[in-house]
């Protein structure tokens, strides 16, 4: 068995039927110790009139009042520093952390037990085993640990599977690149952009990364790890196989993550959550191939329950045989396509940074972008997108303007783009995640209107 | 005979994990064990956890024994 495809046959093969069962029974658990140990949890079913005895189905779900970020974040501002969300007492936690705060919010905080923490790395071995990396890989983590959660339960889940696994906090990306060459790296884990930044530094150094013994390249952090061009770009830049997976500090691990099929997504792990996808401002449910709001129930951290939160995440969920390796884990096509607050009202058109980056990663002479939203004297909002070209691709450039903001508009029914060069090394890099959209909009009224 | 959450009948690999399982609760509900012995057994009781909650055999908190 140790070289079986699947980190748990049992349950990643489980028939449908099955599976649903065992998340009832596991929703009806989580959601009675909910109520009966966390006062936050208590109050506000209360509030809404639901008991946890009115859950006899699945679909009895929608009976349970969604958790918002906003209200969580109310909830440790009224009781610092947790919140009465916590179902045991603060001395049972091993483990603090919070959210990125890269959008600028106050971050959320949170706290892992003993089994909570184990767990936590299980959900990563689940979907690294499936990825491939055995225990005779060498795993390679280019980033920087701290409160932030990103990465930590992988790191643990490589030392529970047995790989030898190298950190690599404090260190320039050059320092890396050497390292992952030196190591005899098999796999390499960051987010995609600063996988893109280690290929960039690699070059400028004259290594070839497709010469080393990397083979996985795994991402997460970023919608960027399930768009195809991106994908493409890093497979045929590493010689290796790249994998998207995605998590969040709230749940405290991934939720979905690639397996060596690679079917154009994510599966979800749904022994250990339920998924719903719904009209996003609604609690109207989604069917496959429609694209919505993901709302999470994580059967994981029982110090924290979640139950029914509302992630902002946009996803589109197809079936579990549109994957050819056996689990009948259902799948998010493309991952997360993007965030329903990332979404951006252009002249009338939506705009997805994400779906941007799609169009913008096809041209391989791009290094880096940006996308600037700006309003014009006429109180007309204007986007552009700034492109700086790897070495040696200053040719390029007067093909690839016309063509690239042809596509964009193509793209996003015919909305005009303005594409312009930024000089070299002027954009700014990330290690974590990429903040890629800088708007400027400014309401000012113009002159003639005074 | 013993079953999963499901209801189903354990196989042998099973029944031997639930008892490892269920043996180290046992050992964490005692009183009077040195601290190496709580936590080292809360760890490995940790990982049990998520070895027989994987396979489907129990689902519970264990937060009232310190894991």
């Amino acid at each position: 068995m140790s070289d079986s495809e699947y980190w748990n046959p049992k349950i990643e093969t489980l028939p449908r039927e099955d599976l649903q069962r065992l998340q009832l029974l596991k929703l009806q658990r989580l959601v009675d110790w909910g109520y009966a140990k966390s006062p936050f949890l208590k109050r506000k079913y209360d509030q809404a009139g639901f008991k946890p005895e009115q859950l006899k189905s699945l679909d009895d779900i929608r009976r349970i009042p969604f958790i918002e970020r906003q209200e969580w974040l109310d909830e440790q501002k009224r009781h610092p520093l947790f919140g009465e969300t916590l179902t045991a007492g603060q001395d049972e936690a091993i483990r603090y952390h919070s959210t990125s705060g890269t959008s600028g919010a106050t971050p959320l905080r949170v706290l892992d037990g003993t089994k909570d923490w184990q767990w936590i790395s299980e959900m990563w071995a689940l979907g690294f085993w499936a990825f491939g990396v055995r225990p005779t890989d060498t795993v390679y983590f280019a980033f920087s640990y701290g409160s932030f959660i990103g990465f930590w339960g992988a790191h643990y889940c490589c030392e529970k599977l047995g790989a030898l696994t190298i950190a690599s906090g404090g260190q320039t990306t050059e320092g890396r690149v050497k390292q992952i060459e030196e190591l005899g790296v098999t796999t390499v884990c960051a987010t995609p952009t600063y996988v893109l930044r280690l290929q960039q530094v690699a070059s400028e150094l004259g290594i070839d990364l497709r010469k080393t013994q990397v083979n996985k390249v795994i991402m997460s952090g970023e919608p960027a790890g399930s768009i195809p061009a991106v994908k493409r770009m890093i497979e045929d830049v590493w010689g290796a196989k790249s994998a998207d997976t995605a998590g969040m500090t709230e749940i405290g691990t991934i939720m979905i993550f690639e397996c060596s099929h690679q079917p154009g997504g994510t599966h979800i792990i749904e022994d250990h959550f339920i998924e719903e996808v719904l009209e996003p401002g609604s609690d109207r449910s989604l069917g496959y191939g429609e694209k919505g709001e993901r709302v999470v129930t994580s059967f994981g951290r029982g110090f924290i329950p979640l139950i029914r939160y509302r992630t902002g995440d946009l996803v589109e969920k197809v079936p579990y045989s549109e994957c050819s390796c056996g689990r009948t884990y259902d799948i998010y096509k493309g991952g997360i396509i993007g965030r329903a607050d990332d979404m951006k009202l252009i002249r009338g058109t939506n705009v997805f940074p994400s779906a941007v980056e799609a169009i913008v990663r096809e041209h391989s002479e791009i290094d880096e972008f940006q996308i600037v939203l700006t309003k014009a004297e006429n109180l007309i909002d204007e986007i552009t997108v700034r492109c700086e070209l790897k070495t040696g691709s200053d040719g390029a450039w007067s093909q690839l303007q016309p063509a690239l903001s042809r596509e964009l508009a193509d793209g996003h029914e015919g909305l005009r783009f303005n594409v312009e060069r930024a000089g070299a090394g002027e954009l700014p890099r990330f290690e974590l995640k990429a903040k890629r959209l800088v708007d400027q909009r400014e309401w000012k009224i113009p002159q003639e209107a005074r | 005979m013993a079953v999963d959450v499901l209801g189903r009948t354990l196989n042998g690999q099973e029944e031997e994990l639930m008892r490892l399982y269920d043996g180290a609760k046992a050992l964490l509900a005692k009183s009077e064990i040195p601290p190496c012995v709580r936590r080292n057994v809360g760890v490995a009781l940790a990982a049990l956890w998520n070895a027989t909650n994987d396979l489907g055999l129990q689902f519970e908190q264990l937060y009232d024994l310190g894991v």
